[in-house]
């Protein structure tokens, strides 16, 4: 185990760091144009949603984060790092990335070790990799199930042994693909409170999801994407309301947004409790006059 | 919507057009000369005669090129490391330590490579050029049982789905910090994380395609509807008969060739 006894320098979590794209175009090699100049700045510790139709580019455009892809023209900045000129090995320490099927990773015979594979290569020893593996089990309420066999999990657990196997990475950047894709109202509630406790850790949480009230609930910003470009950037507030702009890429406003656009309320709300806040002033605004 | 037929090359050539029986026949027929007709260098003299002028009417000659080539080579080296260089007897070519190269094994290894070369691109231009669901069609219709007919469409579609597959998981690992770049050292111990999932999401694959075939009926008996209507003209049937026939020929004549000096004598 000499990897335990000597940690390499991505051993050590790295501190909050920003996300630039700066004019980023990217080209299959089928000759699809998936991305055309996207350029975005994500700040260190915001929550950022990625909504659009199958083929938008939004798996493309994250898969740019932690340098799976590189860019045709243009470059993605992961603090200082130019993804072009590391490994994503090496980027790994810094972004962590959960993928939508849980069965493309899953290599060890536990959970325990499953979760453990990131920090192992990361070169933590294996004190840090036990206390790490611990953690990331009980954020996902998992933890009793540390000495089963993955396979022996529903693939709603196996979804969530995978996002555990990638936040006990502790990396400053985390991008879930379809993160509530298969999650029961009891899964629902664990990632987003998990998503809400990365937050409040400082953490950047990225997101691409089709689950429109999962984004409104706890992601602070919406890119809206089409045809490899950005089609909105903003508030959730504001660019989830907007209907016209999000049905031309197949997205749908939350409920609530739809109802207050239904009863005609002057703003859209995310949360239940600011719906019953905004229907009580516009009803007080209505008796008063 | 593009739809994935597997390793299809979608073109308008002849060869595309031309009935999966016709093209089945033809290959078969180039087969059987590459492998029954002595000659140290007959495979190729077929591949370059048969295989090559064909590829290239179907727009798809670099695709087989290029494919044959990443599929040979290791058995090649391998073929002329073991029979040139542990061919029992024969006129040694070159002495390298306590190793000779052999002539015989030489040509046996090349030979061999040869019977390779003329599978892989036989296989190669039949699923460039042909639909996996036209190729099962023309398969049930000469009478072949839907599940053989299903079992050749899934060999024709495995490649590039485990590409694809193994691309994802390679992907999945990277980003928990595998290093798969580097040395070969480095790379051997990447395999086990790759081939690990890829085994197991395939087991798991195989599962749910077959409840998806059978909740469609698949395992129903009698007669099918199918929607695809396959392109036959009765200079094609002819063909079809003559080139079965030259096969057999060819077959019959080199049995015939080496059997009769034994009840001549």
């Amino acid at each position: 185990m000499k990897n335990a006894q000597r940690p390499t320098p991505n051993a050590t979590p790295a501190g909050p760091m920003p996300i630039t794209v700066e004019d980023v175009s990217f080209t299959y090699p089928s000759g699809t144009h998936a991305l055309r100049g996207v350029s975005l700045r994500i700040a260190p510790g915001e929550a950022m949603a990625i909504v659009g139709e199958n083929g938008a580019g939004k798996t493309t455009l994250v898969k740019h984060l932690n340098g799976l892809l590189k860019p045709s023209q243009g470059r993605v900045l992961v603090g200082d790092w130019d993804t072009r000129e590391h490994s994503v090995a090496k980027t790994a320490a810094r972004v962590g990335y959960v993928f939508q099927n849980p069965d493309d990773q899953i290599v060890e015979r536990t959970v325990g070790d499953e979760v453990g594979f990131g920090p192992k290569q990361l070169g933590r020893t294996e004190a840090e990799r036990a206390a790490d593996v611990a953690a990331a089990l009980a954020l996902v309420e998992l933890s009793d199930y540390a000495k089963t066999h993955p396979y022996d999990l529903t693939t709603a657990q196996r979804k969530l042994v995978t996002l555990a196997s990638v936040l006990a990475m502790r990396t400053p950047i985390l991008i879930f693909d379809e993160p509530t894709m298969g999650q029961d109202a009891r899964g629902l509630a664990l990632i987003g409170g998990i998503v809400e406790r990365l937050k409040g850790e400082g953490r950047t949480v990225l997101t691409i999801t089709h689950d429109i009230d999962f984004c409104a609930a706890h992601f602070g910003r919406v890119v809206v994407m089409a045809d490899g470009q950005v089609l909105a950037d903003g508030a959730a507030a504001d660019v989830l309301a907007r209907a016209e702009l999000l049905a031309t890429t197949n997205v749908e406003p939350p409920q609530l947004v739809r109802l207050a656009q239904a009863l005609r309320l002057p703003r859209a709300a995310l949360t239940v409790d600011g719906f019953v806040e905004t229907l009580q002033g516009s009803r007080g605004a209505g008796g008063q006059g | 919507m593009t739809v994935n037929y597997g390793l299809y090359v979608p073109k308008q050539s002849g060869i595309h057009s031309l009935h999966p029986l016709t093209k089945l026949a033809y290959l078969g027929f180039c087969l059987a000369v590459s492998w029954v007709i002595p000659g140290t260098w007959t495979p190729y003299l077929v591949f370059l005669l048969g295989i090559v002028p064909l590829s290239a009417l179907g727009q798809v000659l670099p695709n087989i090129l290029s494919g044959a080539f990443k599929a040979v080579l290791p058995f090649a080296i391998s073929l002329f490391v073991v029979q040139g260089f542990f061919w029992p007897e024969g006129t040694v070519l070159q002495q390298i330590g306590p190793f000779s190269l052999k002539e015989e094994g030489l040509f046996f290894a090349i030979r061999g490579a040869g019977r390779i070369l003329m599978a892989v691109s036989t296989f190669l231009l039949l699923s460039y050029t042909t639909r996996p669901d036209e190729l099962t069609l023309a398969l049930g219709q000469l009478g072949v049982p839907n599940s053989i007919a299903y079992v050749i469409l899934s060999t024709l579609q495995i490649i590039p789905r485990f590409q694809t597959k193994a691309t994802t998981i390679l992907d999945a690992q990277r980003s928990r910090g595998l290093e798969t770049e580097g040395s070969l050292r480095v790379r051997a111990r990447a395999l086990l994380p790759l081939v690990l999932p890829l085994l197991l999401s395939s087991i798991v694959d195989i599962e749910e395609r077959a409840i998806a075939l059978e909740v469609r009926a698949f395992g129903r008996q009698g007669p099918k509807t199918s929607l695809l209507v396959l392109h036959d003209t009765p200079w094609q049937r002819l063909l079809r008969w003559l080139l079965l026939l030259a096969a057999l020929g060819v077959i019959v004549w080199r049995i015939y060739a080496a059997l009769a000096p034994r009840f001549l004598s």
